[in-house]
């Protein structure tokens, strides 16, 4: 999901003639595009499927799988779906373009083509994706911290969460919730409730891991998703953002005051045969809440159903 | 009829100078089987082929084997008799023929 700068940008041409495979090859080349190409459908979809480029121009007169099949196709798969593809057309009809672009297509060139013409639109379509990309980033970002926010923590676990069962490697998550925050807001304003939560933001991301996902998970509630990290490694990063916060002085008003959070902990070897992201939260949360029971300032484990206090000198 | 000679208007851009002439050295075998599939009485590989050549013909700078090319498809498409089935096939191969690209790349 992090948006990887990729150079250089890849163009996979699926058209059944070689000669249209060196053609677009030399006019795309000096535009610094990297071309590969395929030769009938099936093979086109399966090289997109796994080499997944950047924008794809898709002949659609080809025998067996035409283009408007193999479009079908990769629009309907979701590794393939958001991959741009344009249209080679060798007929002028407005049929087949229509149809091209009811399909998902983003443009169409017809063959044969003017150099200029096909870099024009090869560029348009590479920027069209580039904006949809961004879009959706700032689609997945809290507005007030600049953190994650609940959509994208949802779609990143599922991930993870496939990624740590495949390879046997545990996922470590922690909720975090602020304490009295109600009080806070209360007594100085909901104004200087945000600053203090965009503050907690900065120190939880400072106190994370790069490959830890922090996201704000609800009002004033955080939750960390912690990869290939075994319940003692999940509770040592629960138990650093926790003393952080703590240490931490939020200046409010030219004063500064103090803020607690309590922490509940899970890691997925803990939890063999239900991993679903629902019930990991669901889990975490009855350790947050132990914590508020205890209370607060403090962090809890639910290891197997069964939640404890992490004791004093454990992380 | 023969043709005077076609040449590419990429002839020389620098980018396209090698492909248009693999492009061009390939011709002559497309001719013969363009022939070849004629005789045979293959119309859709015919089509197929005469397809290929009209989409690459123009974008390696020889709009005269687009344009002699679509004609065939087109005639074929249509289902033309066999005397101007043969017509349009000769005038794509004299076209062919004429395609000439210059030594010195």
């Amino acid at each position: 999901m992090n948006p990887e700068i990729r150079t250089p940008t890849r163009i996979l041409v699926i058209d059944d003639s070689e000669p249209i495979h060196a053609l677009i090859k030399a006019r795309l080349q000096p535009e610094g595009l990297e071309v590969f190409s395929e030769l009938d459908g099936e093979a086109g979809i399966e090289r997109a499927t796994t080499d997944l480029p950047d924008l794809i121009l898709l002949d659609v007169d080809m025998p067996e799988l035409d283009g408007f099949e193999v479009c079908r196709h990769l629009k309907n798969t979701p590794a393939t779906r958001d991959i741009p593809i344009i249209f080679l057309t060798g007929t002028a009809s407005t049929d087949s373009k229509v149809r091209g672009l009811d399909m998902g297509a983003i443009d169409y060139v017809t063959k044969p083509f003017d150099q200029v013409e096909l870099r024009a639109r090869v560029r348009a379509g590479l920027r069209t994706k580039q904006l949809q990309d961004i879009l959706e980033h700032q689609s997945f970002l809290d507005a007030l911290t600049g953190l994650w926010n609940r959509a994208y923590l949802d779609r990143r676990m599922e991930g993870e969460i496939n990624i740590a069962s495949r390879y046997d490697r545990p996922l470590g998550i922690a909720l975090v919730d602020v304490d009295r925050f109600k009080n806070l807001n209360d007594t100085y304003g909901h104004l200087l409730g945000d600053v203090v939560l965009q503050g907690i933001a900065r120190v939880m991301q400072d106190s994370a891991r790069s490959s830890d996902t922090v996201a704000r998970y609800g009002g004033e509630e955080f939750a960390i998703l912690i990869p290939q990290a075994d319940l003692d490694s999940t509770a040592q990063v629960a138990e650093r953002v926790r003393q952080s916060i703590e240490s931490h002085s939020f200046e409010v008003r030219g004063s500064n005051i103090g803020v607690t959070v309590s922490v509940g902990v899970v890691c997925t070897a803990e939890f063999v045969g239900e991993l679903s992201p629902e019930n990991l939260l669901n889990h975490a949360d009855r350790a947050l809440y132990a914590s508020k029971d205890a209370g607060r300032n403090c962090t809890h484990l639910n290891v197997r159903g069964k939640i404890r206090p992490l004791e004093p000198g454990e992380s | 009829m023969a043709h005077e000679p076609i040449r590419s208007i990429f002839e020389n851009d620098p980018d396209m100078m090698e492909i248009v002439r693999d492009f061009a050295v390939a011709l002559p075998e497309r001719r013969r089987s363009l022939q070849a599939l004629l005789e045979a009485n293959n119309l859709d590989a015919l089509q197929v082929a005469a397809h290929q050549l009209k989409g690459a013909g123009g974008g390696y700078g020889f709009q005269p084997i687009t344009d002699t090319a679509a004609r065939l498809e087109q005639a074929l498409r249509e289902g033309v008799d066999a005397s101007a089935l043969k017509d349009h096939c000769q005038a794509l191969c004299e076209v062919l023929d004429a395609v000439t690209v210059s030594e010195n790349v």
